[in-house]
């Protein structure tokens, strides 16, 4: 018998995770990585022209030798690498409503994404993430509290306590940076929040009736984390010699 | 936002928390603290300290100033912010004052100019009018604050407004008044336009070219200053200027973000503006300019300030229901406490129907506009640490499968157990069809066409690791998206390096192999080309398309794909260093075990001091002739400091041998 072979630990840790959000009940969703302006800023609450864009170093598409960055209703804005997997959540919520299914809505959605920024031993120019989101009536920041833990706990021991710091991602409101107590460290984790109302009309829901929150993990950073690994790029240099340590 | 903690005190009567208190408060109730320096003087003496900030989009229309900031630890220590910090005006003595035109509105919401004239050299002491009564700071107060944000000293009228801008959050200008010939108009510039920039510390002002969409403050020569971005050399101060002409105005926040941008003219007078402050700042930032100018210059003569400002800013209300706060938040906060909150925001609150509040914002506070804005306010000021987790409800039905997620993984575990590993490649390469804007490098400016290029390149890189990866065949693959001008796709790439020859096996049987196996598992029938290079294979097949044939089973659970914990393993680093390969094959009696003869040789590596050398090994060869049977193992010696050379090797050799012998094993 041959010997098996070795998953790449980004896809470990993908598993690992939803694993425990499956047993809660959410499904998985996939998203495009080449977006479209609509979904990845618009729909999300950061319109065109505003200073939120400077938070996600943007690749845009060029069409004729020139930037795709017209906004056009009709085709939905330019054409973009994902900067992020929250635009996932909009095209959710809007295909679930169109085959006439209503929240509860549970769902993880992982995803790479790439952002125009320069690249060393923590940041690369690609990715990736996983997106959380829960729409249903009456959610609160204690529903996003108990689920994190929940999660933290399993992927990194019982011991494990989180903590919100208050932050500005414009999709979310409140929105809080969540960090996790490994060993005696703390470490930011992820962004998390309350979906913005502004959100939740773009999806197609009454925000009157029904709230959410939704979070994204840095996969990356967990894997590191997870594996004691110190440079980033090691997980995008096809090199066996790394992969086959999992 | 750099905040001096010096700057901060004089807001307040009484003594506020240290810089590290305070940045702290800050973390868990207001914003991300970057840094916090500590300034000192020559004989090594804490000057001050300074608080970096991490001021986002929301919270910049009013923190980006110490003013701001002020308020920030204001609402969380509970001291008030002193109210008399510029309530001194200044006495109006002359009659001059400029004409000033507004012919966008909507560009421009107020304007505000005041003629001064200068009359004597700037006093660069301090103030005469005793600066002991005086809430403005003295003129060497203002230069060491500048200097403790990292601002530096230019001259006494644009330290006065680069003062008041970090302390209020008003960009101000000035123009030498001399200059400007006519009214002051503020309008869309002209296409082709062109204006000369002052200098600034990045070197000599450039000549930049104007188009209809940015605006310009001009006079009947032409453009000053670029709305909001930058000033003009032509009526830029000088030592010589006698008169001045003070602007504080409100420019719009996304013309001004647009025009800062396209010339690569970010300032910190743009960045205010991007981030939008409210019109009704423009009057502070008067008043308290004026005030330092006349410090700075204690004979200068005023005029009246004109004030163009046609539509009056108005306060947003929110009707806002109190039951949210622990809806949001699911903690309950007495009443009382989400009042005094509010209140310490100079939030207005009236009762309204319903048991509902009628909430009525500070001008400065643009960040609130909705019910949700209200509940983070009181959730953060509160404290979130006071949220208990609540597992919300789970469901019971059964979850949905989505085929293609579905697919992929179950594509995965199939490989893995045939052997395969999997390799997560880059996107962004040299050529392709898809190409990005400023690409962060000319050889990563496409997103891919093809998972094959990255994986012939996976496959022969790893093909000169195989010893060390205890590997005879190469097997990778990858499940990635590809960009073509149609759109994006799903692949599945498969490679296989083959290193080692084996009779009758061929590289293309080995890659055949795995997607019959495959074929079997989806009853499909894929046949997807082959590309070879040498002893490597390479395929690709499109997922999407297979998915339209491939039915996922309408019992199919993602339990039913195992997923589970990640492997517990922490990374071992790579050693950059090449590594040596040494065979040995040992001759002994047939009832001695290949166990015991690894024993020996480990042994005989001990004994050379070489065991943190040896990488991997492995038995490739068994043989009995005789009565005696032959061992050969395989060794791969790397060092994780230098490059291993052929004489250190030969001496482990020679210690294995030495231990071979000794037990009078016969080494072949």
């Amino acid at each position: 018998m041959q010997a098996k072979g070795h998953l790449h630990p980004i896809t470990q840790t993908i598993r690992e995770i939803y694993s425990i959000f499956y047993e809660l009940g959410f499904e998985i969703a996939l998203g495009p990585e080449l977006e479209r302006e609509y979904y990845n800023f618009d729909a999300l609450n950061i319109p065109a022209d505003h200073p939120s864009r400077d938070m996600q170093d943007t690749f845009w598409v060029k069409k004729n030798g020139k930037t795709e960055r017209s906004k056009d209703e009709k085709n939905l804005g330019g054409r973009l690498l994902a900067t992020q997997t929250s635009a996932i959540q909009i095209r959710f919520m809007q295909e679930k409503l169109k085959e006439g299914i209503t929240p509860p809505f549970r769902v993880i959605a992982p995803g790479k994404v790439f952002r125009n920024e320069a690249t060393d031993a923590t940041h690369e120019a690609q990715f990736f993430q996983l997106e959380g989101l829960y729409v249903d009536q009456n959610v609160s920041l204690a529903h996003l509290k108990g689920i994190l833990e929940n999660a933290f706990k399993k992927l990194f021991g019982n011991k494990t306590e989180i903590r919100f710091r208050p932050s500005y991602f414009p999709f979310v409101e409140p929105a809080v940076e969540v960090d996790a107590k490994v060993g005696d460290r703390w470490m930011e984790v992820l962004g998390a929040g309350l979906v913005h109302p502004n959100v939740l009309k773009a999806g197609g829901l009454d925000p009157d009736k029904w709230q959410g929150f939704a979070f994204a993990f840095g996969i990356d950073r967990i894997v590191m984390l997870k594996h004691g690994i110190d440079d980033i790029r090691l997980l995008y240099g096809g090199d066996l010699r790394f992969v086959n340590q999992f | 936002m750099k905040v001096s903690h010096k700057w901060l005190e004089t807001y307040f009567d009484k003594p506020i928390p240290s810089a590290d208190a305070l940045a702290e408060l800050f973390t868990f109730h207001s914003f991300e603290v970057e840094g916090i320096e500590r300034l000192r003087d020559s004989t090594y003496k804490l000057t001050d300290t300074v608080i970096d900030a991490k001021v986002l989009p929301d919270r910049a229309h009013y923190c980006l100033s110490h003013l701001g900031m002020a308020e920030e630890v204001s609402f969380l220590t509970k001291q008030p912010v002193k109210s008399n910090r510029s309530s001194r005006s200044i006495l109006v003595s002359l009659d001059a004052k400029p004409t000033i035109k507004i012919e966008d509105p909507h560009f421009c919401r107020r304007y505000m100019g005041r003629y001064v004239e200068l009359n004597s050299a700037a006093s660069s002491a301090h103030s005469k009018d005793g600066s002991q009564s005086s809430p403005a700071p003295n003129a060497e107060q203002m230069r060491s604050f500048l200097a403790a944000i990292g601002q530096r000293s230019i001259s006494p009228i644009v330290d006065a407004t680069n003062f008041v801008m970090f302390d209020v959050g008003q960009p101000l200008h000035a123009f030498d008044a001399d200059k400007v010939q006519g009214a002051i108009v503020v309008r869309a510039a002209k296409k082709g336009e062109k204006i000369e920039l002052l200098d600034s510390s990045e070197g000599p002002g450039k000549e930049v070219e104007l188009l209809a969409s940015d605006h310009v403050i001009a006079d009947d020569i032409g453009p000053l200053a670029i709305a909001g971005v930058k000033g003009g050399k032509r009526a830029g101060i000088t030592a010589s200027t006698k008169h001045i002409i003070i602007e504080s105005a409100n420019f719009d926040s996304t013309a001004v973000r647009r025009t800062a941008t396209r010339l690569d003219l970010r300032s910190e007078s743009s960045k205010r503006y991007e981030n939008e402050i409210t019109p009704e700042l423009a009057s502070l930032g008067m008043n308290d300019v004026s005030i330092l100018v006349s410090q700075a210059y204690p004979s200068a003569k005023f005029g009246p300030i004109v004030d163009q400002y046609p539509v009056k800013a108005i306060h947003t209300t929110i009707t806002f229901d109190p039951i949210l706060v622990e809806m949001r938040l699911g903690i309950r906060i007495p009443s009382r406490e989400v009042k005094d909150i509010l209140e310490r925001m100079d939030i207005g609150i009236a009762e309204a129907e319903g048991g509902k509040w009628l909430l009525t914002v500070p001008f400065t506070r643009l960040d609130l506009k909705i019910s949700e804005d209200i509940v983070e306010e009181v959730g953060r000021i509160y404290g979130y640490g006071h949220i208990q987790g609540i597992l919300p409800p789970v469901s019971k039905a059964k979850v949905p499968v989505l085929p293609a997620y579905y697919l992929s993984e179950m594509i995965k575990n199939m490989l893995v157990e045939q052997g395969f590993s999997e390799v997560s490649l880059y996107s962004l390469v040299a050529k392709g069809e898809v190409e990005t804007a400023y690409p962060l490098a000319r050889d990563k400016a496409f997103a891919r066409a093809n998972l094959t290029d990255g994986m012939m390149a996976c496959v022969e890189k790893n093909a000169m690791n195989a010893d060390l990866l205890g590997l005879e065949v190469i097997k990778v693959f990858e499940i990635g998206r590809v960009f073509g001008k149609d759109g994006e796709s799903t692949m599945l790439s498969i490679g296989v390096g083959q290193v080692k020859k084996v009779k009758g096996e061929k590289v293309d049987n080995i890659l055949i192999n795995s997607w019959e196996m495959l074929n079997k598992e989806l009853g499909n029938n894929l046949k997807p080309k082959i590309i070879a290079k040498g002893t490597n294979a390479v395929c690709e097949i499109n997922l999407d398309e297979l998915l339209k044939s491939y039915k996922v089973p309408a019992n199919a659970l993602y339990s039913d794909l195992h997923f589970g914990p990640a492997s517990p393993n922490m990374y071992r680093k790579i050693s950059p260093y090449p590594f040596i390969v040494r065979d040995i094959a040992v001759f002994v009696p047939e009832n001695i075990e290949a166990d015991n003869v690894w024993l020996a040789i480990e042994k005989g590596i001990a004994n050379a001091g070489a065991s943190g050398l040896l990488a991997c090994h492995s038995l490739f060869d068994t043989f009995k002739k005789d009565g005696k049977v032959s061992y050969a193992f395989r060794m791969v010696f790397q060092s994780m400091d230098k490059t291993l050379t052929d004489d250190e090797a030969g001496k482990i050799m020679e210690k294995i041998n030495i231990e071979m012998k000794g037990k009078g094993w016969e080494v072949r």
